[in-house]
């Protein structure tokens, strides 16, 4: 039996214990009386993943079986969640090609050609090959890849996008026409945490610009709480008018899969486990890990922690309509991930792992770490933050990784000529977005190159608005003085330090609550 | 004998004073209603005794002798020296302007009474011809000029108690005795230049200033080596004729060709008083600033002392010369100037010229031993600020004497010489402009040091004491009122005092107001770049200052981006390649590396050559296909993202921006959208589209860039002078050197010396540190 996440309360016997910072951790010790969020022990997983896609697609959520949608000379899109999930990369094969080939046997056996593949990216970076083929596995790549039947969503190909009417709220919705003509959509998500999925797939994830910027703004960031918890979440609020309004046109079968807790595959698994059960043999692991860090050039620490590939396994997939099946996913999501936690505390501290969804074979520069760290982790809540309003934020990362020109192009001159000028998020939107987001260079690099398009790290920034109001410092340890400054923080070069900077704003024996992250949670505060 | 003379020419004048005892006429009464022409007034000495002349001795009429100086007449030059604020209670005085050159000074005032001539070069070691220009043409002209006149004017020479020459001990106020043919010597140094300029022409001269020249600037093309090779030869010239003028007057007997011509000069002023006309020689040792008028401290420019003081302040003079009790023979220019005015009032006997020293080393000597105590103490107190690492550390003279220090200077010499060779083969890094840095600030230290030293040291180690008996008794025979308003008996002064409450705190004060000014001015951004253009946030218009249009030249390889033309081909052949053929054709190169290096540093044209010969036999259409199915990542991953923004930032202003660059074409590919025009290297194809390995034209490196970017321009109507351009190698030179806005990217050591002189911009674009992780062309993960 799994054993479920629990609330470690730090007292003499707790070892140090282990704060992802970038690309290495640190072994720290907690203050006495500090919080520790564990997440719960990997679910089971089904026990065959064939047959469990096999199920899923014949006996869909309120649906006909898959096979029943399909008929000859019919146009059939299928899309399906990018590299930024699940993280890291998982093992080959990955979830999403073996549900893909077999939806690809039932349209050959139903006689259906006209079939395209599309990554849903939105305005993520464009796919390298390699990674795509990585994705759908080499089968789908190379029957489909050459011919031009699968490719990566262009947000900026007007020519290649549908707008199909604006929401009661006023809402454009406007995605890929290829999916929005075709006669039956099919989106293959994995629901690695509890905002992916649900009518978000399709509507943000082939989407453009003009559609994805009414919800992808700081007014609506900052009453998404969190957007973890989709029915609080003015985020998905809209998304989920956008996505009804495209039920009305187009035929949509989601299929949703979710996934243990098994981050790292071995060695790294250690990290995974906690620490007072650390054998010998895990201890020995951590203290070789930590000696070789201190030594590695970052080159080759940045190497390590990217070659890494996950060992998620399938803890259940669903097919069907949009909303039950993510019901259902949600339900999972939560069993995997939630932790039961009594009441907010002062000060909430996050180790800043290597890898965020948007630094896949790439680098985890200032503005990502920051997302990653007030953007996700803190908004990893049901019901209430982990901290309390007016509380300190005290996070792990070096901030030292540099930009990456080739993904990130954008984010450098967000970086010197935004962030310079102001941090609020909502003063950024107005003066800069139009300008970033319509360049002709960004744009040119999106569709061409690897790059993020000229809009996203403004994402980046709305995405921490909500943590930005709600807390009264942050601090970084072991940030570099200089970023952490120019996004607008303090660094500090011990956690004693940050308690001691905390103290003006908290006093000087706040509660502590430190997020075990990863493996992934959910903290549910009461 | 002459000396003899000028006493009794002396006394004789001074009788007549005692006689009339307190009724003795005043040196204004003396002088009033006589006209005074002076010459050198733009200088110190000069705007000193004018501005003396103008305070106290307001009846008499004044004439200047100046040279228009480019399109400033020299009554331009005067009202604007009148303007300044010591000037201010004299604002209205009248002063006669005569335009004019003292090589060639035009016909004098015809009612003049007297001329002071104290203009002349008081550089110590000038060519030797100027040397003679000034000190011996120039004073013989002059006096031509007032033998015109027809009347008896009272010639007044400033000369130099330096004229003495490398004599010891005392020196009388007198003829300096020597026997050199003053007109051999003259037609012999005038005749220098052309000698020189012939010689310099020389096969043995040249071939080897080219050589040098060469071996240093090849790689930029052979017209900046011809540049820099003709440059060398006129600075060959000014050098030779130097050393000549130095070698002919140690070899007869003085300190350089200053003094010597200084001597010569003062040998026609005697031949000019012979003929029966009244003459004042007039010889002061180092003049300083003033002691209190027209206030204590007041000087213009630097003067002899000056710039060794400011370096020891500043803790870069560790060693000197001198003995300690060696004298440093200094006086006040307020001294100087009252005693020149006191020798007007006293005109010799015709025919009987005057000698005059005014010094302070026989009745008051000041030692380098007070001199340094009193300029450490003065430095203890009042530390120059050295940047913002608190005071410098002041260094302590040990007076070894001449031998020790020439040893420790020879030594710093051979070192710093060894250092720059294997500066010149270290690769290029921060680190090595780092040290390129340091080198040259420690050799302008060294440089500065044996300019000084050199110059110095003969005076540093001249044990002269000048006599001032004539001097003296002229101030003695002053009524009192005279007395205190001409005041130059030296003795009275206190070189502490001095030293330490005047002189160099007004020496020292226009740095600090440098200092304080940088202080308050806001430190600028280390390589910050200069804004593209003011417009630039009103939606540029692209227009340069005068409205025309702006481009900007972009370089690609190690400006844009962290490469070089090996690495490009590697990964344009590995992308092609699999398995062990990578691993050989890597091998291959690999093996290779050191032919390429050299050629990287013989030519670029010809590393570039050698590098396209490896294209041989691919198609051009594959090489397209190549670049944007593999490369494209990579080239944009190595971007530098500064040079990115600058790019943009340009295009934003309306500029046209232009990539300039000796890689092939296709590599060029991902970054077109980015500029208006790209100039690269198209490889020729046969008729089949595979390439040959050779380029269908020459490469543009060097040379070529410059050319094209003038005639580019010319093409498109644009001014160089308001274009940019960013490059960041030597054999980049010319291309930099084309336009008005030259801007040093991550430069190699040679050109990072050229931008520092030129005061060219330099800035660090680094590419992204993860973007030379690895070389896998084919970008699987």
């Amino acid at each position: 039996m799994t054993r479920p996440g629990f609330v470690l309360e730090v007292d003499d016997r707790t070892p140090p214990l282990l704060v992802h910072e970038g690309l290495g951790f640190r072994l720290e010790e907690f203050p006495q009386g500090t919080r520790v969020i564990y997440p719960p022990e990997s679910l089971p997983t089904v026990p065959d993943v064939e047959e469990a896609i096999r199920e899923s697609l014949e006996n869909p959520v309120d649906s006909e079986p898959l096979r029943e949608l399909m008929f000859p000379g019919m146009r059939l899109t299928i899309a399906f969640d990018d590299l930024s999930l699940p993280l890291p990369t998982m093992k080959a094969p990955d979830i999403r090609g073996r549900i893909i080939e077999q939806v690809l046997t039932i349209a050959a056996e139903k006689g259906v050609d006209d079939v395209e593949i599309i990554a849903a990216l939105a305005l993520h970076r464009r796919m390298t090959d390699a990674e795509m083929r990585h994705i759908v596995g080499e089968r789908v790549f190379r029957s489909f890849a050459p011919s031009g039947k699968l490719y990566n969503h262009d947000a900026e190909d007007r020519s290649n996008l549908e707008h199909m009417g604006q929401t009661e709220k006023g809402e454009d919705v406007e995605i890929n026409k290829r999916a929005a003509t075709s006669d039956l959509l099919i989106y293959v998500n994995v629901n690695l945490v509890a905002m992916d999925g649900g009518h978000k797939s399709v509507g943000i994830g082939l989407a453009s610009y003009k559609s994805i910027k009414h919800h992808h703004n700081a007014k609506t960031m900052v009453h998404s709480r969190s957007f973890m918890d989709h029915k609080h979440s003015e985020m998905h609020s809209s998304a989920w008018r956008m996505g009804r309004l495209i039920g009305e046109h187009v035929k949509v079968f989601q299929i949703e899969t979710t996934l243990d807790n098994e981050v790292f595959g071995k060695p790294y698994d250690t990290l995974l486990k906690r620490e007072w059960e650390w054998s010998l043999r895990d201890q020995a692991t951590v203290l070789g890990l930590r000696r070789g860090l201190a030594v590695a050039p970052q080159k080759m620490r940045h190497k390590m922690f990217h070659d890494l590939r996950s060992n998620y396994g399938l803890t259940g997939i669903t097919a069907g309509a949009v909303e039950p099946v993510h019901e259902l996913t949600v339900q999972r999501v939560h069993q995997q991930q939630r932790v039961k936690v009594e009441g907010q505390s002062d000060v909430m501290v996050m180790g800043v792992p290597y890898l965020g969804p948007y630094n896949v074979n790439s680098t985890m520069n200032p503005i990502l770490a920051a997302c990653m760290g007030l953007g996700y982790y803190f908004n990893s809540y049901l019901r209430q933050p982990v901290v309390r309003e007016g509380g300190v934020a005290i996070l792990y990362h070096p901030l030292d990784e540099g930009f990456n020109t080739l993904t990130h192009p954008s984010y450098v001159d967000f970086y010197e000529e935004v962030l310079a000028d102001t941090t609020d998020p909502a003063l950024i939107g107005p003066k800069f977005e139009e300008q970033f987001a319509t360049d002709p260079w960004y744009v040119h690099l999106y569709r061409t190159s690897n790059a993020y398009h000229g809009v996203h790290p403004f994402y980046m920034w709305y995405w921490i608005a909500h943590a930005l109001d709600h807390l009264g410092d942050v601090i970084w340890v072991g940030g570099n003085p200089k970023a952490a400054a120019r996004m607008g923080f303090r660094s500090a070069s011990t956690l004693r330090d940050a308690l001691e900077m905390a103290s003006s704003t908290v006093g000087p024996s706040p509660s502590i609550t430190y997020l075990r992250n990863p493996p992934h949670l959910l903290a549910d505060v009461r | 004998m002459p000396r003899a003379g000028t006493i009794t020419s002396v006394t004789s004048d001074l009788e007549q004073g005692t006689n009339q005892d307190d009724t003795r006429a005043s040196i204004r009464e003396r002088l009033a209603g006589q006209h005074v022409l002076l010459t050198g007034v733009t200088g110190f000495v000069g705007e000193a005794l004018l501005h003396l002349l103008l305070t106290e001795v307001p009846d008499v009429r004044l004439s200047v002798l100046v040279r228009p100086k480019g399109s400033i007449s020299g009554a331009e030059r005067i009202a604007k020296m009148l303007a300044k604020p010591i000037f201010e209670t004299v604002a209205d005085a009248e002063v006669n302007v005569v335009e004019g050159d003292l090589s060639d000074p035009p016909a004098l005032p015809g009612d003049l009474d007297a001329v002071v001539h104290s203009a002349g070069d008081v550089s110590f070691d000038p060519p030797v011809d100027e040397g003679f220009i000034t000190n011996v043409v120039g004073v013989r002209e002059l006096l031509r000029r007032i033998e015109e006149t027809g009347r008896d004017v009272h010639y007044l020479h400033v000369s130099t108690a330096y004229v003495s020459g490398r004599r010891r001990g005392h020196i009388p106020e007198g003829p300096v005795d020597h026997s050199v043919d003053v007109e051999a010597e003259l037609a012999w140094g005038l005749a220098q230049r052309a000698a020189v300029e012939e010689r310099s022409r020389s096969v043995e001269v040249i071939s080897k200033l080219r050589k040098q020249a060469e071996r240093e600037h090849g790689r930029a093309g052979m017209m900046t080596a011809a540049a820099a090779a003709e440059e060398a030869r006129k600075q060959w010239v000014k050098k030779e004729l130097v050393r000549l003028g130095t070698e002919r007057a140690r070899s007869l007997g003085w300190t350089d060709c200053y003094t010597f011509t200084k001597a010569l000069g003062e040998r026609v002023v005697e031949g000019y008083a012979a003929t029966g006309r009244r003459a004042t020689i007039y010889r002061p040792a180092i003049i300083e600033s003033s002691l209190a008028r027209p206030y204590p401290g007041w000087i213009e420019g630097f003067k002899m002392a000056e710039p060794l003081i400011l370096a020891y302040g500043r803790g870069e003079l560790p060693l000197f010369p001198a003995a300690a009790d060696t004298t440093a023979d200094i006086v006040p220019v307020d001294h100087v100037v009252a005693s020149i005015v006191a020798c007007l009032a006293h005109p010799p006997e015709p025919g009987k010229p005057a000698y005059f020293h005014l010094a302070s080393g026989d009745r008051n000597p000041l030692t380098f031993g007070m001199l340094y105590e009193s300029v450490r103490a003065y430095f203890e107190k009042e530390p120059f600020a050295a940047g913002d690492r608190g005071a410098a550390r002041l260094p302590e003279w040990t007076f070894q004497g001449g031998a020790s220090v020439e040893r420790l200077m020879a030594t710093g010499e051979k070192v710093h010489k060894i250092a720059d060779t294997l500066l010149g083969l270290a690769p290029r890094s921060d680190r090595t402009r780092g040290w390129a840095r340091d080198l040259d600030r420690q050799g302008r230290r060294l440089q500065f040091l044996r300019r000084y030293l050199d110059l110095y040291k003969e005076y540093a180690q001249a044990d002269l004491r000048f006599v001032d008996t004539n001097t003296l008794s002229l101030y003695r025979s002053l009524s009192p009122a005279d007395q205190e308003t001409f005041a130059f008996d030296t003795a009275v002064i206190d070189w502490h005092a001095y030293l330490h409450d005047i002189h160099v705190p007004s020496v020292t004060k226009p740095v600090r107001d440098l200092d304080e000014l940088r202080k308050l001015r806001k430190r600028p951004v280390a390589g910050a770049l200069p804004q593209v253009s003011a417009s630039s946030t009103t939606e540029g218009t692209g227009s340069a200052a005068d409205g025309g249009r702006v481009a900007a030249f972009f370089d690609l390889d190690g400006t844009l981006m962290s490469s070089n033309v090996i690495e490009t081909y590697l990964w344009l052949r590995l992308g092609e390649l699999s398995g062990t053929a990578k691993a050989a054709e890597i091998a291959r190169v690999a093996g290779k590396v050191p032919k390429y290096v050299w050629a990287d540093r013989a030519e670029r044209s010809t590393l570039l050559r050698t590098v396209y010969r490896e294209y041989a036999g691919a198609r051009l259409s594959d090489l397209d296909e190549l670049v944007d199915e593999h490369l494209t990542t990579h080239i944009l991953g190595r971007l530098a993202p500064d040079a990115v923004r600058r790019i943009r930032e340009h295009r934003a202003a309306g500029h046209v921006t232009v990539l300039v660059t000796g890689a092939i074409r296709p590599l060029t590919r991902p970054l077109m959208p980015l500029f208006d025009h790209i100039e690269a290297a198209d490889l020729a194809i046969d008729d089949r589209g595979v390439c040959t390995g050779h380029l269908s034209a020459s490469p543009l490196v060097g040379e070529s860039r410059g050319a094209f970017v003038r005639e580019w321009t010319r093409r498109e109507g644009i001014s160089p002078a308001d274009c940019f351009a960013y490059a960041d190698s030597h054999s980049d030179l010319p291309l930099l050197a084309a336009v008005g806005r030259p801007v040093a990217v991550r430069p190699d050591v040679p050109l990072f010396r050229h931008a520092k002189r030129s005061h060219w911009t330099i800035v660090d674009w680094e590419s992204p540190a993860h973007a030379t992780r690895t070389l896998d062309p084919a970008g699987r993960h």
